[in-house]
């Protein structure tokens, strides 16, 4: 066993390192990133938390087994973000799921600070809004989205997500906003 | 259900079925296998840049003049530049598997291979490995006449006043020469120019514009080197001897 109280002063890369020596390590690495990957996972795809819970166990299987794949001059967070991004989208195919993003009061202040887009008095209206906007949108745009400003990630880190050209993330990032935009703003005229 | 539990159950399930993370050596094989793609788009892109630097320096480009716009369209290495395109191809998807190859776009990648090739095939064109490299294929693959300008045929063609051949005797300002299909020509050259590095001796292999005449007489115009290439696809020797 190791003491797990020393988890949170060793980084990412040195937790894979020790990892490979020994899997009880790599429980610290689970925890660091449990919270924001099953987030991630219900944002991108519509399971309720047990189905999101079964597709992070197989992710963190699927990463400890791949472990020394990982290139230690990347962020790991972005590494493992890429294996949950494949692994949501392949259920979502397998289950033809219409994904719909679940929301907290700071995402939805982020999101409209970021879209610049008008706040309603009721946040649970915005909420609604958002959700339905963001799931009318094309599933590359709605990624970019969600990882730019609900996970918060750089270009960089959207680019090794995602494995696409940080070009074509930034290109993606600007139509996809203005889709949401136009999305949104016909939602509140249809109120 | 908790976070923690997960976590647990993920370590539990990896203890329980003793999974093993796949051995470095897979993915370092995976890489060098990834990087020897990568550097062989290079290389031997480079090297089918020089053969087109090779094939554009030895054009006579002053025939243009004589034989029109078609002429050039005729002669451009395409086979070449298509060997480019597709070596460049390779590289792109070859350094997408990289670990960092998805961040730069398409245009970059190829723009950064052509510049690489470009400067590798100038260094090696300047050795000289174009030439040596041009002359292998032609004389080791008889296909490769179907894809490239065919000069032979364009230098046999004695009704259009282009005829080409070594050089097996001469006598004043006649000269004897056997062409590449075994056809002995007597040429009169009295009024022709001398172009280029051209040399008149036995034994060289030169190309005459002029005039055909009967029973295989022609009058030269101008007599100009084969190229660089000291050898030929064609075998002389029997005429020769």
């Amino acid at each position: 066993m190791i003491n797990h109280e020393e988890c949170p002063n060793k980084t990412d890369n040195e937790l894979v390192k020790l990892s490979l020596d020994n899997p009880d390590h790599f429980l610290c690495l689970t925890r660091r990133y449990e919270s924001k990957l099953l987030h991630y996972i219900m944002r991108l795809s519509k399971f309720r938390s047990e189905e999101a819970s079964d597709i992070l166990q197989d992710v963190f299987v699927k990463t400890y087994y791949n472990l020394n794949e990982f290139d230690d001059s990347l962020k790991f967070s972005s590494w493992i973000y890429r294996i949950t991004h494949n692994q949501t989208i392949s259920e979502i195919r397998k289950k033809s799921v219409r994904p719909s993003v679940p929301f907290e009061k700071e995402d939805i202040d982020r999101f409209e600070d970021a879209l610049d887009i008008s706040k309603e008095i009721d946040d649970s209206f915005d909420k609604e809004k958002i959700n339905k906007a963001l799931s009318l949108l094309d599933e590359k745009y709605r990624e970019v989205l969600v990882l730019r400003f609900l996970d918060e990630k750089d270009y960089v880190e959207i680019s090794d997500i995602l494995k696409k050209p940080i070009s074509t993330v930034g290109n993606l990032i600007l139509r996809g906003k203005k889709l949401f935009k136009k999305e949104y703003e016909k939602l509140t005229y249809e109120k | 259900m908790k976070n923690k539990d997960i976590s647990q159950m993920v370590l539990d399930r990896i203890k329980d079925t003793g999974i093993k993370p796949i051995s470095k050596k897979i993915f370092n094989l995976k890489r060098v296998v990834v990087f020897s793609f990568i550097g062989f788009s290079i290389i031997v892109g480079a090297i089918s840049f020089s053969v087109i630097l090779s094939i554009l320096t030895n054009n006579e480009w002053d025939l243009y003049n004589r034989f029109g716009v078609g002429f050039i369209f005729k002669t451009l290495p395409y086979f070449w530049f298509v060997c480019v395109l597709l070596l460049a191809i390779l590289g792109d998807i070859y350094y997408r598997k990289t670990s960092r190859g998805h961040r730069p776009n398409t245009i970059i990648i190829v723009s950064a291979y052509i510049i690489a090739t470009t400067v590798l095939g100038s260094m090696l064109h300047l050795i000289g490995l174009g030439d040596v490299v041009e002359e292998s294929i032609s004389q080791n693959i008889p296909v490769y006449h179907i894809f490239v300008f065919d000069k032979d045929e364009f230098w046999s063609n004695s009704k259009e006043g282009l005829i080409s051949g070594r050089i097996i005797l001469i006598k004043e300002k006649m000269l004897s020469i056997v062409d590449f299909n075994n056809n002995l020509w007597t040429i009169n050259t009295e009024n022709a120019d001398i172009l280029g590095n051209a040399k008149i001796q036995e034994g060289e292999i030169i190309k005459i514009i002029g005039d055909a005449g009967e029973n295989n007489t022609f009058t030269a115009e101008e007599i100009r080197p084969w190229g660089q290439s000291k050898i030929h696809k064609n075998n002389f020797s029997e005429v020769v001897r």
